[in-house]
């Protein structure tokens, strides 16, 4: 029986070379690909994969939340998370959202179909450069996995994750409430909640905290340095 | 017309993903992948490609200093630099022009413009296209 994966990137080139490899593989098989968070819970309830493998900097739902609800409609969701970084706080979220697998896109290639295989085997998988982080961390905090609300997150609810993020990716409180299906006197009131129990006093507020915790991600430009020509050897 | 690429990114998987847009098209072929900008102004010099697609952000020598020297070093080989990068803004785009690439694509929106962007370096046409906005050729 094949192995059914489910992809969610926002970025098509992503979702093209993770089907490329993953395809290699006989016996496995992409049953779909969702280019945000929302349509992957949509997807995933449909096509009930084996595997989910969901980028963590999606738009609209990012890769932890998209994880949670998963698991939430469905414990049984085997999820891996795909992600740029690899710092204490995410590989924590992402344990903590439930995810049974890290991989970081920089080693995709050579990891993501050890990740897969682990899954299958009910193994969890960390890329090996986070390996020592993870077991560090757990021995000597003695970390529990939660499957609820995240430890840095203990006052917002899931939805008022969702409508955090959608602000803080720029939408206007009439925006969110289409993207939600709510009125917008909803999402007003789900902002002002919001503001209240984190006692910000603007979107500016909203995005650093949104920034700070891995609800949106965001990428920084290179420093440009205007050199004289450097020397290869 | 045969086009002969090289591709320059610091993630693999999207190495890949760029090679099986790429390779779809009859007559171009990806002559060789770099990891940072350092191997590619390595494999510019040894694969002679048409066109380096090439990203921004990548560890050791970023995409921008790879195309200055590139260009600097390349003169009058007709090669062209296409950036294929996250950073959707216009401030980076101008820089990347000014470094001398011929184009300029986001990755959110490779998939619809990566043929036509190539294709126009290839021709040595500019190309631009950030994801809000339509392309620009000429």
């Amino acid at each position: 029986m094949k192995v059914r994966i489910l992809l969610a990137d926002d970025h098509e080139i992503v979702r093209r070379g993770l089907c490329s490899l993953l395809q290699k593989h006989e016996g496995w098989e992409v049953c779909g690909e969702a280019s945000d968070g929302r349509e992957a819970v949509e997807m995933a309830k449909h096509l009930k994969p084996d595997v989910v493998i969901v980028d963590i900097g999606m738009p609209h739902l990012n890769g932890l939340d998209t994880t949670r609800q998963l698991l939430q409609h469905d414990p049984q969701f085997k999820v891996i998370v795909l992600t740029i970084t690899d710092s204490d706080q995410v590989i924590r979220e992402a344990l903590d959202a439930g995810a049974r697998g890290f991989v970081l896109k920089s080693d995709a290639a050579r990891d993501l179909v050890s990740a897969v295989e682990a899954l299958q085997s009910k193994r969890m998988f960390f890329t090996p450069r986070v390996n020592d982080l993870v077991l560090a961390g757990f021995l000597e905090k003695g970390h529990a996995i939660s499957r609820n609300e995240p430890p840095n997150l203990p006052t917002l609810t899931a939805r008022e994750r969702e409508v955090t993020q959608l602000l803080a990716e720029g939408k206007s409180s009439k925006e969110v409430a289409t993207v939600l299906n709510l009125s917008t006197k909803t999402v007003e009131t789900h902002r002002s909640n919001i503001m209240r129990k984190l006692s910000l006093h603007s979107i500016r507020d909203l995005v650093v905290y949104a920034i700070k915790n891995n609800i949106i991600q965001i990428q920084m430009p290179p420093r440009i340095h205007r050199t004289e020509e450097t020397t290869v050897a | 017309m045969p086009v002969r690429i090289l591709l320059v990114d610091d993630h693999p998987i999207v190495r890949q993903g760029l090679r099986t847009l790429l390779e779809g098209r009859s007559g171009w072929e990806v002559v060789g992948e770099a990891s940072d900008g350092i191997e590619a102004l390595d494999k510019v010099q040894t694969l002679q490609p048409d066109v380096v697609v090439l990203d921004v952000t990548m560890p050791g020598m970023n995409g921008l200093e790879a195309c200055r020297l590139i260009q600097r070093r390349q003169k009058t080989s007709g090669l062209e630099v296409l950036f294929v990068t996250q950073h959707d803004s216009p401030q980076m785009m101008r820089e990347a022009l000014d470094a001398g690439a011929r184009g300029y694509v986001v990755k959110s929106n490779a998939a619809r413009d990566l043929l036509e962007a190539v294709e126009a370096v290839s021709q040595h046409r500019v190309f631009t296209a950030l994801a809000r906005s339509p392309h620009a050729s000429c």
